[in-house]
């Protein structure tokens, strides 16, 4: 890649400042999201109420482009149906 | 007996050789059919490729049982483990060319100005400050493996990848990117940018 093509934009620019603003001193990283994922993705579809481990995972999904995108399939495939 | 009536962990430890083989039947068949449904229209994947990640999960799956606590269904679980085997495996086909080498030389170079597009550095005055902090902190206060780490997530280079380039585990190169983050974001709060001096910067 040449130099040019490196520059990091300003909505790079902005995400950084957005990860940081998401960014809290106890974090569930990618494992722990992956343990807990499914509670979350069960209870977002049946509009149950966020308690405070499943509240790390939306934090997680915030932050975690790759696990959101794995969320957001599981969510498709339980809205499909059995 | 439905899918949905089965005691999955049970039927799949069954001592029974033909209870337990039904059951893995039953299961691979349930992942690759929702991995069909989660990756319908993507033209990389092809029913080979459905099968192999249906397999690879099934193994993932049944390593991990003890795991499983009950706080869902237990096809959900294991259909999330599921899609992180076949994305994982997606994202590292698309990006196995990058190298650490490149990453590390980008990552020295993002506190350059010529790194920063013209509209970032042609920005308002606050919006300025705040940049020239951010690039200052990412310059002092990361190591060089924490500044490629970060601009690894910000090209968009899949999680995975970086903890290859790292050559560290996920829980350790999640630990260098949280790291980093609280970094600036304890630098940017000691140069008193508040979260509304952002929101106005940013419009976020």
């Amino acid at each position: 890649m040449k130099p040019e093509n490196q520059r990091l934009t300003s909505e790079q620019v902005g995400s950084i400042v957005k990860m940081l603003g998401r960014t809290t001193d106890r974090e569930f990283n990618c494992n722990e999201c992956l343990q807990h994922v499914s509670e979350f993705a069960e209870g977002q579809l049946a509009n149950q109420p966020v308690h405070e481990v499943l509240s790390k995972v939306e934090q997680h999904l915030a932050l975690c482009p790759e696990c959101r995108e794995e969320y957001l399939a599981l969510v498709k495939i339980l809205q499909a149906g059995p | 007996m439905t899918q949905n009536e089965i005691n999955w962990p049970a039927a799949l430890r069954a001592t029974d050789s033909g209870e337990q083989a039904a059951a893995v039947r039953a299961l691979r068949e349930q992942l690759q059919n929702g991995l069909r449904i989660a990756l319908n229209g993507r033209r990389d994947v092809s029913e080979a490729h459905l099968e192999d990640f249906a397999q690879e999960s099934l193994l993932r799956v049944l390593d991990r049982l003890d795991q499983f606590q009950g706080r869902s269904k237990f096809t959900t679980w294991a259909q999330a483990i599921a899609l992180n085997v076949a994305f994982t495996e997606l994202r590292r086909k698309r990006w196995q060319d990058v190298s650490l080498d490149a990453l590390m030389a980008d990552g020295e170079r993002m506190t350059e100005p010529a790194m920063m597009a013209d509209d970032v550095l042609g920005a308002e005055e606050d919006r300025q400050r705040l940049v020239v902090t951010l690039r200052q902190a990412i310059e002092n206060d990361l190591t060089p493996k924490q500044r490629a780490a970060i601009l690894g997530e910000l090209r968009e280079l899949p999680f995975d990848q970086i903890v290859e380039l790292l050559g560290t585990s996920r829980s350790a190169a999640y630990k260098m990117l949280h790291d980093a983050r609280r970094a600036l974001k304890q630098r940017l709060h000691e140069a008193g940018i508040t979260g509304a001096d952002i929101q106005n910067a940013f419009n976020i």
